[in-house]
């Protein structure tokens, strides 16, 4: 059975905390809030589960670590350094750690390099944010000053509406879903 | 199968309209206007939008295609490829090098039939020498006889200076030359005298040796140079002869250090008494700079005192006396001076210090220097009176470096016949009637006849590359002969000499009958001069620069940008005057913003003569109230490189005195030390004689630090392991600063062989000179960290004053080129690895890598990388001899010319060390010690630089490098070198 | 939510609702330039040409143009390269750093100052690219598999090092800045009219990358902008050691120094900041942005320049101890001719402008005036150049030999190249501030309740 849309606007963050907790306790679908900043505290009630960004970043960063270290392992040490042996400024060139020093440097900006851009890449594939990707906000305000709250319902439409009179709404469209 | 359908395209065709078929026929539509198009006036065309179009695409297209044509490289190949060249391997002819000033029996290494590179015979060369292979290709030489200024044929010259000749009846003709060394040109001007009617042959130098070859002839009875043996000689006083540098025939810098090696012990004392910093004086162990006025007096004093036994009454002689006294018959006493009174003297002394025969011998002479100025002048007043029918000059210049060079060419238009056989269209050949132009050395045939029982031969080394004949051929035409080859080859056949062998070896020797000479005719004492006091007149002190000599070369780029090796300017000649009385005349020389130096101008006169806007250089070690001034600059008529360089100082040849007068405006300087102290630092380190004798170590001290495996030097205190350079070749060169003079002919030597562009005086003064080795000059100071801490001066005072250079200076010289570091900083630092280490221990540099970052130079202790600035080669704003197709010729083509913004340095003569190891190779044996060579090392007249591999325990530099004396420079930053120095020790106490 | 004192000054004046944000911040994108703007950035676009004239110069020509000599091989080139990058510091610093300490203050100006930052990178990386004898092999400095016998870089070289931190620095800050600027841009989008203003709405929208403010974003957003910040703080830190171990690990007296990589991580955000500050006070005028860009953050960042100047001044000194202390006659020499020698004017302007002048900011007038923290801040700039000339030029003019003691004196070409950069920095911050929400309003929309100044009563 489809279910019908009501998409509540308000003017405070703080009046979409509340109508958000009032409706999840009444166990009302609350689909989605669009809002013009991060609202603190919003995401437990909405049951958002915790990002994995921060874990992706670090990964990355391993692989950045090795593709730095095997680079420079196979310029310096191995690859030239087997057949044609590169002595450079007297430094000890058949052992990676002795050069260890030197090449340290690099490692690290591989590492950061690997980590900001593919997490940063994998960001806007998760949010599926692309150039020509158009907006999903059923309200342009919403980045401006307007907070959305997107509820679906196929019942008890007059309790939900109180619900959200009571967090002081600033106005109601409905549609259906179709 | 007889097929009779017709097919038609289209109606038209079907119902056969007559204009189809026309169209059918032509292929355009219309006629395509392109004459009108391509008629100067397009509004005036029909030219429609379509068809410019169509002219547009295709011009464009056209455009494209021309300019995908590859550029042409002009190479012939040989039609018949003569035996004797292999393409990439290198003749070597024995020849000889003599231009009237300088003389020298070399080697010259041919590629492809194209000298390019001047080695030293047996003989010592020196920087003129050496570089005297790019005179060769100097494009300013004369390629086509002139006749009044204008080109014309042989044929037509030597018909009429014939018919001039013959026709000559009373007049005289006279011969004016250089110094003649060649025995077959006597003879030719003997037949020549037999031909033609009174003919007279005049010889002068233009740095005039009268003195002392009168002064002989009074004392000896024979007017001529005797020969000096310094290595004999363990005490040597000179009177300002700069016998190191260009005083007679400069080769006895050889000699002079062989008797200078501390490792015997045996290592002769030098005296300079001089006006000027000579080389030689900069080498001595004890200088005394005197007014060229006080020259007479102290030898006469000397004299006086040594033939009564009596103290000199100059108190610095005592010490020199003592010394002469200990030493008789193992001392040289010598003196530069041009008149013959004060050489009668010098004589004298000489004798009765029973000198001759044992470290002189007049009876074995050198024939260098033969010039008579008084028969000059007698010349010149004969000319005036219309006395002369003919003059023909040869190794002269007088136009230019007479005296009375005026009075000359005032004289000269009462000649009937003037011939210059220059093969320059110079200051004397513009005024002449007719120019002949002789070959240059390397083109001829000849001989010379140096000194007692010497010979050498010339042979040519390419075939003429202009149109010019050499003196001697144009003699013999004259003659109504001709061939001098074969008049060579039969002199000395005649002369029982194994013409083929002689050849060969470039020499040869025949035993010369004793010079015969009476007894020394006692001195008349009356010339000894009393002691007079030193008034404070300024006197003049004429010299010679080691690079441009007397100006015959002044036209070579490489010797014009040849830093001096006192001054370290080039592209000058100046006034020197020491610091005290440039104070007092209120001249100053001063540094500008750049670094580069800027001089005062001063007029100076002697009676009538007059020179301009002189610029004045700051001379330590230069006597107070006196100048010295260089010969063989202000060229007018000698080709680009040389022309208005400078001024011309032979009119003041003579001079004793001249008056300074100050004017307006600076003069900038092209100078490429800025810094002329050691600034207490421990670069080149010294010792004295006697401590050297007990302790060979002394003065290298090394800088050690406490560590917890002791305390150790700088190479033993190592983070990792080092690399292994035990195995194979390890390329080593070591530097005895006691036996370098700073002559520079290394440096020459250099650039000639590793194609060094010549970057002109503007860049040499923003510091860019592109010398892969340099000679660094250093002058003590009179604060030293020792006094500064006796009399608690504070290190900012101390280091303000030890940047002045005492008075009378003590100097050091220090070849410095890329020291080869086994921990080498600059490897390190370049980003692309274009600078890497061998394994045979040499910095190598990959200029295809290089992207010029520059890093290396930066971090390079010595500062011994160079950059090139701007593109070098084949640039008119750079118009030297690589910028020429002639100069380009001497270009070496084992060593690339390097592109405009790439690192260039010092590689060690990889081309030649790679050539070494591949003959050694092919013949299945070792390189033998010594072998391979850098030129560096090979053209080194005193062997102060060897070269070799230092993992052959038998080579001379494996041995050297345990030396005590053996030193790394900078050796507390253990880069490693794989150069190393010899410290210098001096003779003094 | 956050909850703040109502003690702490305001951050944002005046009764801003979040929609009046909103209007401020799009209006310069919105609205026409005023005179100044256009002043501004006429007089940077001639610098700007002129600049890329003399740089067409050097490179047809040869380096010989510029003032460079055997002895002294890199000057003002190097010199402007490390004083660019310095300036880009303070951005990241403000951005990541801040962030990462909770600083409220730095939302009104964190985007400018990244934009600064990657501005100012970009000027720097000229450098290095023009300096080159053979710019147009430049790619060699990349580990590019190649023809030449595979040809590999030298990972020993603190260029290579830099080449790889500059480039790293510069992208991660261009993401870092990106990733805050796509709810901005949505913002411009939704604002913008179909009808009025076609194409901007399109590529307003083609930028924002179609973002729509969901509550699973935010969540993302937030903690992908800490993680980044988290990777910026290092990286600012060692991308400025590294171009300092150019110098620290040469041997050349004055350079060799281990002291290098915190001293020129000061200096850097010394000069950041001043740098910022210049920019700001000019821009809170140029585009209006006076309620968001207050005195109180003016005065916070004059006590960061306080204190990193005078972290700069015990460097200097430590520095000359060290000198001293060592008893190594080269060092000493190189130091005492550093004061005294012929470039003491150099040293001594820099001694002025950074340890002298900044401690002025002690005094409260001078701290909260925005005419003195402008004249200060140009002050510490010109100071800050002049450290990194007198570290490159008085090391090298007087080394170890004496006979290869030089001078260096710049050509016109040197100074043309210099002002074209910084006219080609203006140029890009101009149209950048007439282009871009200059302030992050989201992260200033979601401080609003607690620091607006009407919401303190």
């Amino acid at each position: 059975m489809k279910e019908k849309i009501i998409h509540a606007i308000f003017n405070d963050e703080q009046d979409v905390l509340t109508a958000v907790k009032a409706l999840k306790d009444n166990d009302v679908n609350v689909n989605e809030v669009f809002s013009p900043f991060p609202i603190h505290g919003l995401d437990p009630i909405l049951g958002l589960k915790e990002t994995r960004m921060a874990i992706t970043a670090f990964i990355y960063g391993c692989i950045g670590l090795t593709f730095g270290a095997l680079l420079i392992y196979y310029i310096m040490i191995s690859g030239e350094g087997k057949s044609w042996p590169m002595n450079i400024g007297g430094k000890p060139n058949q052992t990676f750690y002795h050069n260890l020093p030197s090449f340290v440097p690099i490692i690290f900006e591989c590492t950061v390099l690997f980590a900001a851009h593919l997490m940063s890449i994998t960001y806007l594939f998760r949010n599926k944010l692309y150039p020509g990707s158009s907006s999903t906000s059923p309200d342009p305000r919403t980045t401006d000053d307007k907070f959305l709250v997107e509820v679906l319902y196929n019942k008890n439409k007059d309790q939900i509406l109180q619900l959200l009179k009571k967090s002081n709404v600033s106005e109601i469209n409905e549609k259906d879903e179709d | 199968m007889k097929n009779n359908k017709k097919y038609w395209k289209g109606l038209a065709q079907l119902e056969n309209n007559s204009n189809i078929e026309k169209l059918a026929q032509n292929e355009f539509a219309e006629e395509l206007p392109i004459d009108e198009f391509l008629s100067n006036d397009l509004s005036a065309t029909s030219t429609s939008r379509r068809d410019f179009l169509k002219f547009l695409g295709f011009s464009t297209a056209a455009a494209t295609l021309a300019s995908c044509e590859t550029p042409i490289v002009k190479s012939i190949p040989y039609v018949v490829k003569p035996d004797e060249i292999i393409p990439g391997v290198a003749n070597y002819y024995a020849t000889t090098i003599y231009d009237g000033r300088d003389y020298a029996s070399v080697l010259v290494k041919n590629r492809e039939g194209r000298p390019i590179k001047i080695e030293n015979n047996k003989t010592c060369t020196n920087a003129r020498v050496q570089a005297s292979v790019l005179s060769l290709y100097d494009s300013s030489r004369l390629q086509e006889p002139l006749s009044k200024g204008l080109d014309t044929s042989w044929g037509d010259v030597d018909q009429t200076i014939k018919d001039k000749l013959s026709s000559i009846r009373d007049k005289k003709i006279v011969l004016l030359t250089g110094t003649i060394l060649s025995p077959s040109i006597f003879s030719l001007i003997k037949d020549f005298s037999l031909r033609y009617k009174n003919v007279e042959h005049i010889m002068y130098d233009a740095v005039p040796y009268d003195g002392i070859l009168d002064a002989n002839e009074i004392s000896f009875g024979s007017r001529s140079i005797p020969s000096y043996y310094f290595d004999k000689a363990s005490i040597i006083v000179s009177f300002g002869a700069d016998f190191i540098g260009n005083w007679l025939n400069n080769d006895y810098s050889t000699d002079y250090i062989n008797g200078r090696n501390p490792k015997n012990g045996k290592m002769s004392k030098h005296y300079q008494i001089e006006t000027n910093l000579s080389l030689t004086g900069s080498n001595a162990d004890k200088r005394i700079p005197i007014k060229p006025s006080e020259q007479k007096v102290l030898l006469s004093d000397l004299y006086r005192s040594l033939s009564k036994g009596s103290n000199p009454s100059d108190s610095r002689l005592n010490e020199i006396i003592k010394k002469l006294r200990e030493n008789t018959q193992k001392s040289i006493v010598v003196c530069d001076s041009n008149d013959y009174k004060t050489q009668l003297i010098v004589n004298n002394i000489n004798s009765i210090l029973e000198n001759y025969n044992k470290t002189i011998s007049i009876s074995k002479p050198s024939h260098f220097r033969k010039g008579k100025t008084s028969d000059v002048n007698k010349l010149i007043q004969e000319m005036k009176s219309g006395k002369i029918g003919a003059l023909i000059t040869y190794l002269a210049n007088p136009s230019y470096n007479l005296e009375n060079a005026n009075e000359f060419n005032a004289a000269l238009s009462n000649v009937d016949l003037t011939v210059s056989t220059s093969s320059y269209n110079d200051e004397s050949s513009v005024l002449m009637d007719f120019v002949c132009p002789t070959h240059h050395n390397l083109e001829s045939w000849g001989d010379a006849h140096p000194s007692y029982n010497t010979y050498t031969l010339m042979q040519p080394t390419i075939a003429p590359l202009f149109n010019t004949r050499q003196f001697e051929e144009s003699l013999l035409n004259w003659m109504d002969k001709s061939d001098y080859h074969a008049y060579l080859s039969d002199f000395w056949k005649n002369r029982e000499v194994n013409w083929e062998k002689a050849v060969h070896d470039g020499y040869f020797s025949i035993n010369d009958p004793l010079n015969d000479v009476k007894d020394i005719a006692p001195l008349d004492s009356s010339i000894l001069s009393a002691n007079n006091s030193v008034d404070d007149t300024i006197e003049l002190a004429i010299y010679e620069k080691i690079g441009i000599g007397d100006g015959v070369q002044a036209n070579n780029p490489w010797l014009q940008e040849f830093p001096d090796p006192i001054s370290r300017a080039c592209w000058d000649n100046y006034m020197t005057i020491s610091a005290s009385t440039a104070a007092k005349l209120n001249l100053k020389n001063w540094n500008v913003s750049n670094g580069a130096l800027n001089g005062s101008l001063v007029d100076i006169a002697n009676k009538d003569v007059i020179i301009k806007n002189v610029p004045v250089m700051i001379q330590p070690g230069q006597a107070n109230n006196t100048v010295g001034l260089s010969l063989g600059y202000g060229r007018k008529n000698a080709g680009k490189a040389a022309n208005n360089v400078g001024f011309n100082a032979f009119p003041l040849l003579n001079a004793d005195t001249i008056s300074i007068k100050n004017v307006e405006g600076e003069h900038e300087f092209a100078s490429i030390q800025l810094h002329h102290t050691m600034m207490g630092r421990d670069i080149v380190k010294e010792t004295v004689l006697a401590d050297y004798i007990k302790n060979p170590s002394s003065g290298n001290k090394r800088v050690t630090y406490p560590t917890f495996k002791g305390v150790l030097p700088a190479d033993e205190l190592s983070l990792y392991d080092e690399q292994d350079l035990k195995n194979g070749h390890f390329w080593n060169l070591s530097i005895d600063l006691t036996a370098c003079t700073g002559c520079g002919e290394c440096v020459i030597s250099c650039q000639a062989e590793n194609n060094i562009p010549v970057v002109g005086k503007e860049e040499v003064r923003k510091s860019r000179d592109m010398h892969w080795m340099r000679i660094d000059r250093y002058y003590s100071s009179e604060m030293t960290k020792e006094i500064a801490d006796q009399n608690d001066i504070s290190s900012i005072d101390m280091y303000k004053q030890m940047e002045e250079p005492a008075d009378n200076p003590e100097v050091v010289f220090q070849p410095v080129m890329c020291q080869h570091c086994n921990n080498a900083p600059c490897e390190n630092v370049c980003p692309v690895a274009a600078t890497t280490h061998s394994d045979e221990g040499l910095n190598q540099m990959t200029y295809n890598r290089c992207v010029g970052t520059r890093y290396c130079a930066n971090n390079c202790p010595y500062k011994v990388r160079r950059f090139n600035w701007f593109q070098y080669s084949d640039n008119d704003k750079f118009d030297f001899n690589m910028n020429d197709d002639y100069g380009k010729m001497v270009l070496n083509p084992d060593v690339v010319v390097r592109s405009r913004g790439v690192i260039e340095k010092c590689s060690m003569c990889i081309q030649k060390i790679q050539q070494i190891k591949l003959t050694a190779k092919n013949e299945g044996r070792p390189i033998l010690d010594e072998e391979a060579q850098t030129v560096c090392a090979s053209s080194c007249s005193t062997n102060a630089i060897v070269f070799g591999d230092a993992n052959n325990p038998e080579s001379k530099v494996s041995k050297l490098k345990k030396d005590e004396r053996a030193y790394d420079l900078l050796d507390h930053l253990n880069v490693n070198p794989s150069v190393f120095y010899q410290t210098k020790v001096r003779n003094k106490s | 939510m956050h909850k703040e004192s109502k003690i702490r000054d305001p951050l944002i004046l005046g009764n801003k609702t979040y929609h009046d944000i909103t209007k401020d911040i799009a209006k310069p994108v919105e609205g026409k330039a005023n005179k100044y703007w256009w002043i501004l950035f006429s007089l940077s676009v001639v610098l700007m040409l002129w600049g890329f004239i003399c740089m067409a110069y050097t490179i047809g020509t040869g380096i010989g143009t510029w003032g460079l000599n055997k002895t002294i091989d890199w000057a003002w080139d190097i010199t402007n390269f490390v004083w660019w990058i310095g300036i880009g510091h303070a951005g990241t610093l403000i951005s990541a750093v801040l962030l990462l300490f909770r600083q409220k203050w730095r939302m009104a100006i964190n985007r400018s100052a990244e934009a600064m930052t990657i501005f100012g990178v970009a000027q720097a990386a000229l450098f290095p690219l023009i300096h080159m004898g053979r710019p147009w092999l430049a790619y060699f400095v990349f580990p590019i598999p190649n023809q030449f016998g595979s040809l590999w870089v030298n990972f020993n070289s603190p260029l290579l090092w830099d080449v790889f931190a500059i480039s790293t620095y510069f992208s991660v800050s261009c993401v870092f800045w990106y990733i805050g600027l796509i709810p901005d841009f949505a913002m411009l989008r939704d604002r913008m009219d179909k009808n009025i203003a076609p194409m901007k709405k399109k590529l307003y929208a083609l930028m924002a990358f179609g973002w729509s403010g969901r509550a699973k974003h935010w969540q993302r957003f937030e903690e992908v902008s800490l993680v980044l910040a988290g990777l910026a703080t290092p990286l600012v830190f060692s991308v400025h050691s590294i171009v300092s171990m150019d110098f620290a690990t040469s041997i050349i007296p004055g350079w060799h120094t281990t002291i290098f990589p915190p001293y020129f991580v000061l200096g850097a955000l010394f000069s950041g900041f001043a740098m910022v500050e210049t920019l700001l006070i000019i821009m809170r005028k140029v585009v209006n942005m006076e309620a968001y860009i207050t005195i109180k953050h003016i005065e916070y960042m004059n006590v960061i320049i306080l204190f990193t100047g005078s972290l700069v001044g015990v460097a200097y000194i430590t520095e000359l101890f060290m000198a001293w202390y060592s008893g190594v006659e080269f060092e000493q020499y190189a130091f005492l001719n550093r004061a005294t020698g012929p470039y003491w004017w150099a040293y001594a302007s820099m001694m002025t402008c950074n340890v002298v002048i900044p401690q002025l900011y002690w005094i409260y007038k001078i701290r909260t005036s925005f005419v003195a923290t402008f004249i200060l801040s140009i002050f510490v700039n010109i100071g800050m150049w002049f450290e990194r000339f007198v570290i490159i030029v008085t090391s090298l003019h007087r080394d170890f030999l004496p006979s290869s003691w030089g001078m260096f004196s710049p050509s016109f070409i040197d100074i043309g190249i210099f002002l074209g950069t910084i006219g080609f920095f203006f140029v890009l911050f101009l149209l950048y501030s007439r282009a871009f929400p200059v302030v992050a309003q989201a992260e200033i929309k979601s401080i609003l309740k607690s620091s607006g100044s009407e919401y303190k009563k």
